[in-house]
C-alpha cells in the first residue's frame, strides 16, 4: 500500500511538469505582451525593453521556462506583475476562502445528494423519486452563474435575508489563525463572527453545490438500486431484519464505494465551478482572482494558480483511490 | 416576476427541508447558526455607531499618493494624508491646509509657503519644511520614477524646493503656471507622506501609508477591504467616527444590496439602473453635477479619420441626446462641450455637430467612405461612464443604420490603456474626472504629447498655442474667454464627440449625518457619523 | 458522468450494426426521458433553422427610444438596454448555442478519436505519451483552461469553439482508447489483421464502428457541457462579438439590471437550462438504450 502511494506521488511530478509546460506555452507564446499593461500609461519603449529584460521576458521561451522551474523548486513562484507581491503570498492569502467555500459546498452536495439518492432508490417511482430526479436533472443543466443570480435576486434582493457578496462583515472578521473564518471565529469563541461567516457562505455554497449534488444524487440512486436488488439484501430481508437497518447497514455501506469516488471527483471539479461562483458572489478567493489575473495577463499568478489547482486535483484522485482501497479490501494494489 | 419566481423556488425549498429532516448533523447545525445569525444582526445594529463602512467598486492600486492614478486609491488617500492646500467642502476653491499661508513672487516663479506648526505624522514624527522637500524631490528628476503617474502633471514646472527654515519652504518654477496652487491641493502626488515611513519602506508606502490626516491606516485585506482608525492627535478637531472601512464590492447591484441590508453605510459608483432600487430601499441619493467628461475620439493619425468631413458625417449619424437619455437616464448631463457647465470657460454658445442621419448617409457617400470601423472600448465601469460597453454598442447600432460596419473590441481598463498607447484603432472612448477644478486640467490633455492622454492623437499647433496661453494667463474673465475660444475650435475640429458629464452619484443610509461627496470624486469622512 | 464511463466500458461486444441500431432505436423511443429530450432538441433545431421567420424583430436592431421595457404584447420578453427585442435575441441565440455545441463537440471528437485510437491500438510508449498528455489536460478544470485559451487567442465565438473543443478532447480520447483496448485482441480484429489490412483501415473500418455507442453517448452529453461552457465564457464577456446574441453574453450584460429589469435575466437562463437538459436527457436515454443489461 505504502509502495503504491509513493509510486502515485512520484507520478505527480510528470503531470505537474506537463501542466506547467502547457500553461507556460499558452501564456507566453500566445498572450499579448504584458510590459505595457504593467508599466501603465506613461511607459516609454525604452522602459518596456528594460522591464522585459528585468523579468526575463526577452529570453527564449525555453530559457524562461527553465528559469521559472528553477525558482519553483526553490519555492519561488515569481512575483505578480500587477501587485508586485510574491505569487505564493498572493495565492495563499486567498486560498482559504476558496477552500472554505468548496468544503461547505461538498458537504451540502454530499449530504443532500446522498439523502435524495437514497430516498429515491428506496421509494423508487414514487413522487419523491420523480421530484428528486427532476431536481437533479435541473441541477446538472443549470449554469452555475445563473443559479447564483437567481439566488441573489430572491434571497438577497426580494427577501433581503442573506448577503449577496463577500465573506463576512468587515468588523467581525476573526483574527487570522487558519484563514478559515468559520474555524477562526470558533477558536476565538466569537459567535457573532461565526454567524456572519455562515450567512455569507449560504448562497455561494448552495450555488456551487448544486451541480455536484445532482451528480451525487443520481449516482447514489443508481448504485443503491443495484445493491438493493442483490441476493444478500434479499437474504437480509428474508431474515426479517428491519427495512431501515437493511438499507443503512447493508445496502448503503456497499453502495458507498462508487459514491465516494464521485464525491472525490466532484471536490476536484469544484475548483472549476469556484471560478464562476466566486465571480458572481464577489467571494475573495482564488477563483475570482484568477479570472482577473487572466484578463490582465498576469502570467506568474495564472501559472501559480493552475499548478496549485492541478496539484489538488491529482491529489484528490489519489486520496479517492486510497479510500477506495480501505472501503473495498478486494482491490489490490501492486 | 417575483411571484413566479417564488412559485418555482418554494417547492424546491420545501423539498430541501424535507430531506434535511432526515436527521443528519450538518443540517441541524446549520439551522442553529441561522438563528444566531439573526440575533447577531441586532447586536451589530446597536454597536454600529463607531464605524462607517463605505462600499466601493474596486480595490485601490496602492496608498502612496505618488504611485497611484485611480479614484479608488484617491478616496482612501484623502482621509490619511493632507497636502499643503486643500479644496473647500463642495467646490474646488482653494483653502490653506498644511500650509497656513503663501506668497508668490512677482515673476510668478517662486512660491513661499508658511507651514502649520505642531502637526505630527501618524508615526509621531514632525511635519516640517524638510518633509515637504523630501516629498516633492522624490517626484522630480532624477529621483522621479516611471511609475509615478501624476508626478509630471502636478509638479510639471517645478525646478527645485528650498528649505527656508523649519516651517517655511520655497518652491521654484521654471515657468509660470496658473494651475500650480490648485495642483498642490490634489489628492494624487501632492499629499505629504511621512519621510520616516518613506525611508522605512524603501520609498514606497503603497501598503504602509503614514500621513497627517484625520485617519490612520490599520489594515488592508486583499480583495476585501481597508480599515482606518481615528487619528486622535489630529491638528484640527478629530474625526467624529472612530473607524472607517472601505469595502470592495465590484458588482454594482451587489453594492446596492449591501447598502439595503446594512452591510455598508454608503456606496458610490452608482448608475441609473440602481437608482429606483436605492430609493425604494429608503436610502438617500447624493446626486450632484460631476466634474468629468465622457467622450468618444477619432484616431486622427489614420485615414480617412484625419478628414474633418468624414468625422463630421459620422458624428451626424449619432443621436447623442437620445443615447444619453437611454443609457444614463437622469444621472448624466448631455455634454455640449468638454468643460462641464459650472467650470470657468464654459459657454452655452458652443454647439456640437447635430444629429441628422440622412445628411450623414449622403455626406459619407460623397466622401467615398466605405470601410469597417475598428472601435475599442473599456469594459469596466468608469466613474464618468458607468455603461462602458453599452455606449460603444449604441454607437455601433447608430452607424449600422447608415450602413457603416463597426467591429468592437473590449478590454479591461488596464489592458485598454495599453491598447490606446499601441494606437491600433479608428475610434476609442475616454474620459476623466477633473482633479483640481481648473479648465487647463480638462483641456491640456487633448493636445498632450502622451498618446495615453491625447487619444485622438491630434497634433494641432493652433490648439497647443491656445492651451499654453491659458496656463500663463492670470485667473479671470480674460483667461475664461481663452478657454471658450479653445472649446469653439475643438467643436469645429470634430475630433472628439463629447457624450456626457456623469452626475456624481453616491448613496447613503439615512442614518449617516453630514454626508457629502466631493466634486473631485473623493469622500472626506472627518465630519460624518451615524 | 463517471456513471456513464462505467457503463460504457462494459460495452465492446461485436454485433451486426444494422440490427443493433434497430434494437437501440426501439429501446430509445420507449425511454420517456429520451423522447422528451428528442422532442425538445427537435424544437430547438426547428427554431435554429427557421428562427429568422419566427422573430418578430431583427435581433440586432437597436432602438434606444424603447430600451429596458418589461415584457409586453409588443415585446414578449421585453427589450434590453439597447432597445433590442429579447424574444428575438433568445431565438437568435439558439442557433449560436447549437452551432457552438455541435462544432465544439465535433472538433473534440475528431481529435480525441484519432488520439485515442492511436493510443489504444498502438499501445506502448505512444500510448503512454498520449494518455499522459490527456491526464495533464484533465487535471486543469475545463473552464479555467478554456478562459486561459480565450485570453491567449482573443475573444470571439470561433475561438470559443476551439477553446471548448480543445479542453474536452481528453474525455473522448479516453473513451475511444478504452473501447479499442477492449476489442483489439478479439478474433475479429485479429482476422482483419491476418488478411493484411492496414492499421488505419483496421481502426476506422473495423474497430471504430464497433465502439461507436459509448462515443455517441459521450458526445451527446458533451454537447450539453459545451453549451454550458459557451454560456460561461459569454457570461464572463469572452463570447460573441457585439451586436450578436448569445445567451450567456445576454446574462452577463443584464446582470447590472438585477433590480431594474430582472426579466432580462430570466429568459436566456431558461433557454440555456432547457437546451442543456434536452441533451442530458437524450444522452442518458442513449446510454440506457445502448446498455444491453438495461434493455432487457
Amino acid at each position: 500500500m505504502i509502495k503504491y502511494i509513493i509510486k502515485r506521488l512520484l507520478l505527480l511530478i510528470p503531470v505537474l511538469l506537463g501542466v506547467s509546460i502547457i500553461i507556460f506555452a499558452i501564456m507566453r507564446v500566445f498572450s499579448p505582451d504584458p510590459a505595457g499593461i504593467v508599466l501603465g500609461q506613461h511607459a516609454t519603449e525604452e522602459k518596456m525593453v528594460e522591464w522585459r529584460a528585468a523579468n526575463g521576458l526577452d529570453q527564449p521561451v525555453v530559457t524562461q521556462y527553465v528559469e521559472y522551474m528553477k525558482g519553483v523548486f526553490k519555492g519561488d513562484f515569481g512575483t505578480s506583475y500587477y501587485s508586485k507581491k510574491p505569487v505564493a503570498k498572493e495565492i495563499f492569502s486567498r486560498f482559504p476562502a476558496t477552500l472554505e467555500l468548496a468544503f461547505c459546498a461538498i458537504i451540502i452536495a454530499s449530504v443532500f445528494g446522498m439523502s435524495l439518492g437514497v430516498l429515491s432508490a428506496v421509494k423508487k417511482n414514487s413522487w419523491i423519486d420523480n421530484m428528486s430526479m427532476v431536481l437533479s436533472l435541473v441541477g446538472v443543466s443549470m449554469p452555475i452563474f445563473w443559479l447564483g443570480i437567481l439566488l441573489i435576486i430572491f434571497f438577497s434582493g426580494t427577501l433581503g435575508w442573506l448577503p449577496a457578496q463577500g465573506r463576512i462583515e468587515t468588523l467581525l472578521r476573526p483574527e487570522n489563525v487558519t484563514g478559515f473564518y468559520l474555524i477562526d471565529s470558533l477558536i476565538k469563541g466569537n459567535m457573532e463572527s461565526f454567524s456572519s461567516a455562515v450567512r455569507h457562505l449560504v448562497l455561494p455554497s448552495i450555488a456551487l453545490a448544486m451541480y455536484s449534488m445532482a451528480i451525487i444524487a443520481r449516482m447514489t440512486r443508481s448504485t443503491m438500486l443495484e445493491t438493493l436488488s442483490q441476493d444478500y439484501i434479499r437474504t437480509a430481508r428474508a431474515k426479517g431484519i428491519v427495512e431501515r437497518k437493511v438499507i443503512r447497514k447493508h445496502a448503503l455501506s456497499n453502495a458507498l464505494i462508487p459514491i465516494v469516488t464521485v464525491i472525490g471527483i466532484q471536490l476536484g471539479s469544484l475548483m472549476g465551478g469556484a471560478v464562476l461562483t466566486e465571480t458572481v458572489f464577489a467571494w475573495p478567493g482564488i477563483g475570482k482572482y484568477t479570472v482577473e489575473a487572466i484578463m490582465k495577463s498576469d502570467f506568474p499568478i495564472v501559472q501559480g494558480v493552475v499548478l496549485l489547482v492541478a496539484f489538488i486535483f491529482v491529489m484528490m484522485n489519489l486520496v479517492v483511490d486510497i479510500i477506495y482501497a480501505f472501503l473495498d479490501p478486494r482491490i489490490k494494489y501492486s | 416576476m417575483k411571484k413566479k419566481l417564488a412559485l418555482v423556488v418554494a417547492p424546491l425549498l420545501a423539498l430541501t427541508m424535507l430531506v434535511g429532516c432526515g436527521g443528519n448533523k450538518a443540517t441541524t447545525q446549520k439551522g442553529d447558526s441561522t438563528n444566531q445569525a439573526q440575533s447577531a444582526d441586532t447586536a451589530t445594529a446597536q454597536t454600529g455607531s463607531d464605524v462607517l463602512v463605505f462600499g466601493q467598486g474596486s480595490e485601490p492600486r496602492g496608498l502612496d499618493p505618488a504611485f497611484v492614478d485611480d479614484g479608488e486609491s484617491s478616496k482612501v488617500i484623502v482621509n490619511i494624508y493632507e497636502g499643503l492646500l486643500a479644496y473647500a467642502k463642495d467646490s474646488t476653491e482653494l483653502e490653506p491646509c498644511l500650509a497656513e499661508s503663501w506668497e508668490v513672487s512677482e515673476d510668478g516663479l517662486s512660491y513661499t509657503f508658511k507651514l502649520r506648526e505642531g502637526v505630527k505624522f501618524h508615526d509621531g514624527t514632525d511635519f516640517n519644511a524638510e518633509a515637504v522637500k523630501i516629498n516633492i524631490d522624490r517626484q522630480l528628476p532624477p529621483l522621479r520614477q516611471e511609475d509615478m503617474p501624476y508626478a509630471s502633471f502636478v509638479f510639471a514646472d517645478v525646478k527645485d524646493v528650498e528649505v527656508v527654515d523649519t516651517y517655511s519652504v520655497k518652491i521654484n518654477l521654471t515657468k509660470k503656471n496658473t494651475a500650480f496652487l490648485a495642483n498642490l491641493a490634489m489628492s494624487l502626488a501632492a499629499p505629504i507622506v511621512s519621510p520616516a515611513a518613506l525611508e522605512a519602506s524603501g520609498g514606497n508606502v503603497n501598503e504602509s501609508p503614514v500621513g497627517t490626516g484625520p485617519y490612520k491606516f490599520v489594515e488592508w485585506n486583499p480583495s476585501e477591504d481597508i480599515v482606518l482608525t481615528r487619528n486622535d492627535e489630529y491638528w484640527r478637531e478629530p474625526a467624529k467616527t472612530k473607524n472607517i472601512v472601505f469595502k470592495f464590492i465590484p458588482d454594482n447591484s451587489a453594492r446596492i444590496v449591501a447598502l439595503k441590508n446594512g452591510d455598508v453605510d454608503m456606496i458610490d459608483g452608482i448608475d441609473s439602473t440602481g437608482v429606483a432600487q436605492i430609493e425604494a430601499d429608503g436610502n438617500k441619493l447624493y446626486n450632484v453635477a460631476g466634474m468629468n467628461i465622457n467622450y468618444m475620439a477619432y484616431n486622427t493619425t489614420r485615414a480617412p479619420f484625419d478628414n474633418v468631413a468624414v468625422r463630421t458625417a459620422l458624428t451626424k449619424a449619432i443621436n447623442v441626446p437620445e443615447l444619453v437619455k437611454a443609457l444614463y437616464g437622469d444621472y448624466a448631463e448631455l455634454a455640449t462641450s468638454i468643460l462641464p457647465s459650472f467650470m470657468p470657460g464654459f459657454s452655452e454658445e458652443i454647439k456640437q455637430i447635430a444629429y441628422d442621419a440622412e445628411a450623414a448617409k449622403s455626406e459619407l457617400a460623397a466622401a467615398g467612405f466605405n470601410q469597417p470601423i475598428k472601435m475599442i472600448v473599456y469594459n469596466n465601469p468608469r466613474p464618468y461612464n458607468a455603461r462602458n460597453k453599452a455606449l460603444a454598442e449604441s454607437i455601433q447600432s447608430y452607424w449600422s443604420k447608415v450602413g457603416v460596419e463597426v467591429v468592437i473590441e473590449d478590454y479591461d481598463w488596464t489592458t485598454y490603456k495599453d491598447k490606446v498607447i499601441a494606437g491600433d484603432y479608428d475610434v476609442c472612448f475616454y474620459g476623466w474626472i477633473g482633479d483640481n477644478g481648473d479648465p487647463d486640467n480638462f483641456l491640456n490633455l487633448l493636445c498632450d504629447q502622451n498618446a495615453a492622454m491625447n487619444v485622438a492623437r491630434l497634433n494641432d499647433e493652433t490648439l497647443k498655442e491656445m492651451i499654453t496661453e491659458g496656463t500663463s494667463t492670470e485667473k479671470g474673465p480674460e483667461r475664461d474667454a481663452l478657454y471658450t475660444k479653445a472649446e469653439q475650435y475643438i467643436a469645429e475640429l470634430g475630433v472628439w464627440v463629447p457624450i456626457s458629464h456623469a452626475n456624481s452619484l453616491s448613496a447613503y443610509s439615512p442614518a449617516v449625518q453630514n454626508y457629502s461627496y466631493h466634486p473631485t470624486g473623493n469622500i472626506f469622512f472627518r465630519e460624518m457619523y451615524k | 458522468m463517471s456513471e456513464a464511463q462505467m457503463n460504457e466500458n462494459k460495452q465492446g461486444k461485436l454485433e451486426k450494426p444494422e440490427s443493433e441500431i434497430k434494437q437501440m432505436w426501439s429501446a430509445l423511443i420507449q425511454n420517456k426521458a429520451a423522447v422528451v429530450g428528442m422532442v425538445i432538441i427537435g424544437f430547438l433545431i426547428f427554431i435554429a433553422l427557421f428562427g429568422k421567420w419566427l422573430m418578430p424583430y431583427d435581433p440586432n436592431y437597436a432602438d434606444l427610444s424603447v430600451n429596458k421595457q418589461p415584457p409586453s404584447v409588443a415585446h414578449w420578453f421585453g427589450t434590453d438596454e439597447q432597445g433590442r427585442d429579447i424574444f428575438s435575441r433568445v431565438i437568435d441565440g439558439t442557433r449560436v448555442s447549437l452551432v457552438v455545441g455541435l462544432t465544439a463537440v465535433s472538433f473534440a471528437l475528431c481529435i480525441g478519436t484519432v488520439l485515442g485510437a492511436i493510443a489504444g491500438y498502438k499501445g506502448g510508449k505512444i500510448d503512454t505519451f498520449i494518455m499522459r498528455l490527456m491526464d495533464i489536460m484533465m487535471s486543469i478544470p475545463n473552464i479555467l483552461l478554456a478562459i486561459t485559451f480565450m485570453a491567449a487567442l482573443g475573444r470571439g465565438i470561433d475561438k470559443a469553439v476551439i477553446a471548448i473543443g480543445l479542453v474536452t478532447t481528453p474525455e473522448y480520447a479516453r473513451i475511444v482508447r478504452g473501447s479499442i483496448m477492449a476489442i483489439k485482441d478479439s478474433e475479429y480484429v485479429q482476422a482483419a489483421k491476418v488478411i493484411g489490412n492496414s492499421d488505419t483501415k483496421i481502426i476506422f473500418k473495423h474497430i471504430l464502428p464497433n465502439v461507436l455507442s459509448p462515443i455517441i453517448v459521450r458526445a451527446t452529453l458533451g454537447i450539453s457541457t459545451a453549451v454550458l461552457e459557451t454560456a460561461a465564457l459569454g457570461f464572463l464577456g469572452l463570447g460573441v462579438q457585439p451586436p450578436y446574441a448569445e445567451w450567456g453574453d445576454m446574462l452577463g450584460r443584464a446582470r447590472v439590471f438585477i433590480f431594474e429589469a430582472p426579466y432580462m435575466l430570466i429568459f436566456p437562463g431558461i433557454a440555456i437550462t432547457l437546451t442543456v437538459m434536452a441533451f442530458n436527457l437524450l444522452g442518458d436515454g442513449l446510454r440506457d438504450a445502448f446498455d444491453p443489461k438495461a434493455r432487457s
